[in-house]
């Protein structure tokens, strides 16, 4: 089995709906509960997370360049999740400074930046969301 | 500290401070889920006394290794004893403060159990129907009578300080910025952009200086199940400021299942506001609204980077700062970019 998105929301659904329910009254059932919930969610944020980094990262770049700024943080070697973790936190370091500095100008140029600025930083709160998930039978 | 433990200890600590207590036991204790800023035990104590056997519900709140909130448990305590009593608040009674860890292995303080109720899930608010207005009125009532409690002379205004009308906001701002600054394991471009913006913007001064819950929202109250609310817990946040900060929390969209017609998902928000504003003596002002409803956002994820630091660093192991730490952190920050974002031309 190699389909860990599936694995982890099987898992966690099991907890939700089997394990949970025979543990309540008993404090560990609420960490079974919780516990079965995010591994449903790990499972869905599994599958996308390369996906979310790559864009973030490009789209942290892409500004960083309109604000004419000199990037100096080096690609990721690899499209591990850790990997491009550590490049999105730099890129996102650089990105505070630069809108901080876009803030204390007032020229139609800075502001328009601004809102691209903004119009990723909405987009990448968009993609971060996970969807709560639906467990109709947990309450039967 | 195994429970049997905790109840032998805690058994003898009682009887060495409950005046006239002897033979004092435990007869049963149990933790109750949710309480991952303090680890919370409903214990039944039975003791004998001069007027004989008796049998008394306790709830203990003792330190844990870390918490979702760092805060001191004398302030919560002197919360507690702030608000017992007035204004037909439904609060527990404050019985024991003890900071030695010696006791039980930690610091902890005791009140008395209430003992109808139970909390509502935020996230399944409709489970509250058919009670929904009845409950959405004491919300709001409670809230705006511990906006109008007495500060001065309080338990809580001798623990904590009291700062002037038009730094309330001021001080909230830089506690939670730093918290986040000082907690977080990745950059908070969102989070920064936020801070600066409520600081070039401050809100007018309090209206009044107010006694602040802190965390006041649905699940930290008990309700009978059938249109009361029974009592208001989880003080831990406490502190003397602007009222409108309690307003802003508790009706924030995290705590209310995204009900954006009723407030806190209880009532239509003109009822609501008619009632605090009754309660609280306060006039309400959407300019200071507005600020504190931003800053709410802020605070909750100062609160949530903390507990995604504890539970990373393995200071504790409760899923919930997990959750807080991904679920919830995610969902303000999506709220803040959302509201922010237009303000400066995006998505206009």
């Amino acid at each position: 089995m190699s389909n860990i998105g599936m694995i982890l929301d099987r898992i966690g659904r099991k907890l939700v709906t089997e394990v949970a329910p025979k543990l309540e009254g008993d404090y560990s059932g609420g960490h079974a509960a919780m516990s079965g919930l995010m591994s449903v969610m790990a499972g869905e944020a599994w599958d996308n997370a390369a996906d979310r980094l790559v864009n973030e990262i490009a789209g942290l770049r892409g500004l960083l360049a309109l604000g004419g700024k000199t990037v100096t943080i080096e690609e990721s070697p690899s499209l591990k999740i850790s990997d491009l973790t550590v490049e999105r936190d730099a890129l996102a370091r650089d990105l505070i400074a630069l809108q901080k500095s876009l803030e204390a100008r007032e020229d139609d140029e800075a502001k328009d930046l601004n809102a691209k600025v903004w119009m990723h930083l909405m987009a990448t709160a968009i993609a971060r969301m996970p969807s709560p998930p639906d467990f109709p039978d947990a309450d039967e | 500290m195994l429970e049997t433990d905790l109840a032998e200890k805690f058994a003898a600590y009682a009887e060495a401070h409950l005046p006239g207590a002897r033979n004092a036991r435990v007869d049963s204790i149990h933790r109750i889920h949710g309480g991952a800023s303090r680890q919370t035990y409903s214990i039944d104590l039975a003791f004998e006394d001069a007027t004989g056997p008796k049998v008394k519900g306790l709830i203990l709140r003792r330190d844990p290794p870390d918490s979702l909130i760092d805060t001191e448990r004398r302030v919560e305590f002197a919360a507690i004893q702030s608000a017992y009593g007035q204004r037909d608040l439904p609060v527990p009674e404050a019985l024991f403060l003890e900071t030695d860890p010696s006791a039980l292995g930690a610091p902890f303080f005791v009140m008395g159990r209430i003992e109808s109720g139970e909390p509502l899930n935020p996230f399944r608010i409709d489970t509250v129907e058919p009670h929904r207005a009845a409950i959405g009125e004491q919300f709001f009532r409670h809230l705006g009578s511990i906006a109008a409690l007495p500060v001065e002379g309080s338990a809580l205004a001798a623990e904590t300080e009291t700062p002037a009308a038009d730094q309330c906001w001021r001080r909230e701002l830089a506690y939670w910025a730093n918290e986040i600054r000082e907690n977080a394991l990745a950059p908070q471009p969102v989070a920064e952009a936020a801070i600066r913006h409520l600081e070039r913007n401050p809100p007018p001064p309090a209206q009044r200086l107010s006694i602040v819950h802190g965390d006041y929202r649905t699940g930290n109250y008990l309700q009978d199940g059938e249109g009361t609310m029974t009592a208001i817990l989880d003080w831990e946040m406490a502190h003397i400021g602007d009222p409108y900060e309690d307003l802003a929390w508790a009706t924030d969209l995290l705590w209310c299942g995204n009900d954006e017609e009723r407030a806190a998902g209880l009532l239509p928000w003109p009822e609501a506001i008619a009632v605090w504003q009754k309660a609280s003596g306060c006039t309400f002002d959407p300019v200071a609204f507005e600020w504190w409803s931003l800053f709410a956002h802020v605070k909750a994820l100062g609160i949530w980077v903390t507990s995604e630091k504890a539970f990373a660093k393995g200071d504790n192991d409760d899923p919930i700062l997990a959750w807080s730490g991904w679920f919830t952190h995610s969902a303000h920050e999506l709220m803040l970019a959302m509201r922010l974002g237009p303000k400066y031309g995006a998505g206009a």
